[in-house]
């Protein structure tokens, strides 16, 4: 135990002095604060400024028709239907148009061939012009209407019976899908950077004092499982506190900086509720600690630092897929699908899965109680295993084993 | 104090890499674990330092296991290395810690030893900036900073110039005077008749000959005798396969029987011209190469 004290105070101070390590966090708390106060920032250029600057030019849109009154009827309904453009009647040949449009005196063009149907001229298709959409809409209407007339409709009855509007409410009894996504999406992809990262870490960490052979010194120094344990505490408490600095900072100053942030979005992001925090803390520890201890017994079968790349694969590659998992059912907004189901009770991938739901769905009590305990067991079982393994694999040297070989060995001790 | 590996067995799957082994080594003395390479000496050294344990047999300390909480046992591999990025002194403080010292009892322990071997000014260096010889320094302090009753220094001298050497020559003397075990391992048999009382010969995992070394060579066949002459080609010729002309210009001549040796001494005197005649005594090197190198 005193022991493990030293390893756990020795493995710590590394990351303390590890520069890149101290960089980095420092860089991310930097960045966040500029993010946290350009709002303030603007807004004091913008009052220095004292008048609101004029908006800019619009951008020139041409409608092109035979019939003059189609032009003139659908000016009319564009001029509502796109405040962002300056809408022109074309003056001039299709031809002229075109070249109007190349040479960038227009943005873009509608040539009506008759009330119904159009070619819409652009330059550059940008992915998001919804132009055509907007027009269509408008059409649609616009004939409508002029159907309704025909029919004996009057006017006003008709552009009522068009603009009809639906009044809805919604109450979220669960938990609200869309308020609650940039947040999860955030803690999920923290969970999965920050444990890969570490993870990584204490691979390459177990594996260069192999191969520094500073293992022949510690082995015969500690227990291979105060080592291990203290290691893996190490970078678990490492990469907790670099998540609490960061998401710290962001915190203090988003409080601080309440009243200019008042995008909805960044807003939904901070509005996290307290025992999501406590739920995250739980995963976040657990499922650092599982994979950080298979990461080190990998680790501790790799000669050479190259090896740990390809060593850790199977590792990297059962956490991209439990990632995977979560993130499509997330952005499909089908947290209580199957496979998440079964994900959110198998160890390896229930810190992501069962967080997951806890955050966007209601999951019974019983069922995040069952998820915790197993990822328990699982976590001082890895533990004790790793610890084994890493026991015979920082003596063997050469080819890395396969993992049945060492499992063999290991199992057979008892 | 005494150590005993008593009928170590070890084996690493199919492989049975100890078969057997057995030694004694007294305190105050230094010993010698010979061996070829890959004939069980590293893993009788970590048997003994209890990082894995035997199949069969034990260690016992004055009679008794070895009490791993009581007994400090210090360490220099034969690989050496250590945190090639971090400053000599943290790490030199955490093994001497890891070891079971208090922080400030280490740090006064590391100085010391520092000052000893010459490397004060290195102390708050980096490892990977020193010379390989003077890193060896360094790995020496890792074993012996926690002072402990048994050191084991596995091919000390390899590495060090003539002057380094000389040094650990004295702290090895002194840790010997201090009344501790001092177990050696190396291939450079000079070193080890120059400090080993007792030795231990491991060939495929089992002892060949251990014990004193002066027995050890007082009962080597005395069989053989060396002879100075200034005409060495008249005596090869008359006594034909039995005699051998060695490196140094003497002759090597074997004796059918041991007891052939007073009369053979006597014609050899009477019939040639003699400088000097005498038993042949084997060296560590001639004992080695008989007992480990039958095993090829």
């Amino acid at each position: 135990m005193k022991q493990f004290g030293k390893i756990l105070k020795f493995e710590l101070k590394g990351f303390l002095r590890n520069k890149v390590f101290v960089g980095f966090t420092i860089f991310l708390m930097v960045a966040i604060a500029i993010v946290m106060f350009i709002p303030n920032i603007i807004a004091a250029f913008e009052s220095d400024d004292g008048v609101d600057t004029p908006p800019d030019e619009l951008p020139t849109m041409l409608i092109y028709s035979e019939d003059e009154t189609i032009a003139a009827l659908v000016k009319e309904y564009f001029k509502n239907a796109f405040v962002d453009y300056e809408i022109n009647i074309a003056e001039g040949s299709i031809d002229e148009l075109k070249n109007d449009i190349i040479t960038g005196k227009a943005e873009c063009a509608f040539v009506m061939n008759s009330a119904s149907s159009y070619t819409y001229y652009v330059n550059n298709l940008s992915m998001y012009d919804m132009n055509t959409e907007i027009a269509n809409t408008v059409l649609q209407e616009v004939y409508r209407i002029n159907e309704m007339i025909k029919n004996n409709i009057p006017p006003e009855k008709a552009s009522e019976i068009m603009s009809v509007q639906i009044e809805s409410g919604t109450e979220t009894l669960g938990k609200n899908q869309m308020q609650n996504f940039f947040y999860t999406y955030i803690m999920i992809f923290a969970l999965y950077m920050v444990i890969l990262l570490y993870g990584q870490m204490v691979a390459t960490n177990v594996a260069t004092e192999k191969s520094s052979r500073a293992m022949e010194v510690l082995i015969t120094s500690a227990n291979p499982t105060s080592m291990m344990f203290g290691k893996v505490l190490a970078s678990c408490i490492a990469g907790f506190s670099q998540l609490v600095l960061i998401f710290g900072t962001a915190i203090v100053l988003y409080n601080v900086n309440k009243d200019a942030l008042t995008n909805p979005l960044i807003a939904s992001i901070f509005d996290i509720p307290l025992e999501l925090f406590a739920y995250l803390i739980v995963f976040f520890i657990l499922g650092f600690l599982i994979y950080a201890f298979m990461f080190g017994a990998i680790g501790s079968t790799a000669s050479k630092l190259e090896d740990i790349n390809t060593s850790v694969m199977p590792i990297t590659f059962l956490f991209i897929i439990a990632f995977m998992v979560v993130m499509f059912s997330m952005s499909n907004g089908t947290v209580d699908n199957t496979a998440m189901l079964i994900c959110s009770y198998i160890p390896f991938t229930s810190p992501m899965a069962m967080f997951t739901r806890i955050c966007m769905s209601t999951v019974p009590w019983y069922e995040i109680v069952s998820s915790i305990a197993i990822l328990i067991g699982s976590t001082v079982g890895i533990g004790i295993l790793s610890a084994k393994i890493y026991r015979v694999g920082v003596l063997l040297y050469g080819t890395p084993p396969k993992i049945g070989t060492i499992l063999k060995t290991v199992l057979k001790k008892q | 104090m005494i150590l005993e590996l008593k009928n170590i067995d070890k084996s690493f799957g199919e492989k049975e890499v100890l078969k057997g082994v057995s030694f004694v080594a007294e305190g105050g003395k230094a010993f010698g674990l010979l061996g070829r390479n890959g004939a069980g000496k590293t893993t009788s050294i970590r048997i003994l330092m209890n990082v894995f344990p035997a199949d069969r047999g034990e260690v016992l300390v004055d009679g008794t296991p070895i009490d791993y909480s009581k007994i400090g046992i210090g360490y220099l591999p034969e690989e050496r290395g250590l945190y090639p990025k971090k400053l000599i002194i943290d790490q030199l403080v955490y093994f001497a810690e890891l070891k079971g010292m208090s922080a400030r009892d280490a740090v006064r322990s590391v100085d010391y030893w520092l000052g000893r071997l010459g490397m004060s000014e290195y102390r708050n260096k980096r490892l990977d900036t020193l010379s390989k010889g003077n890193q060896q320094k360094i790995q020496l302090i890792t074993a012996l900073a926690h002072d402990p009753d048994i050191v084991i220094l596995d091919e000390p001298f390899s590495g060090l110039d003539p002057v380094n050497a000389m040094l650990l020559k004295d702290v090895v003397k002194e840790q010997i005077a201090k009344g501790k075990i001092v177990l050696f391992s190396s291939h450079q048999m000079s070193y080890i008749e120059e400090f080993c009382d007792s030795i231990a010969i491991i060939t495929a995992g089992k002892v060949a000959i251990s014990g004193d070394l002066h027995d050890i060579k007082r009962n080597y066949l005395r069989d053989k005798l060396v002879v100075s002459t200034t005409n060495p080609e008249r005596i090869k010729a008359d006594l034909g396969k039995s005699c051998t002309q060695r490196d140094d210009g003497t002759l090597l001549i074997q004796l059918a029987d041991p007891n052939e040796k007073q009369a053979m001494m006597k014609r050899l005197v009477e019939s040639y011209d003699i400088d000097e005649v005498k038993v042949f005594e084997p060296s560590l090197n001639d004992i080695f190469v008989e007992y480990a190198g039958a095993q090829v």
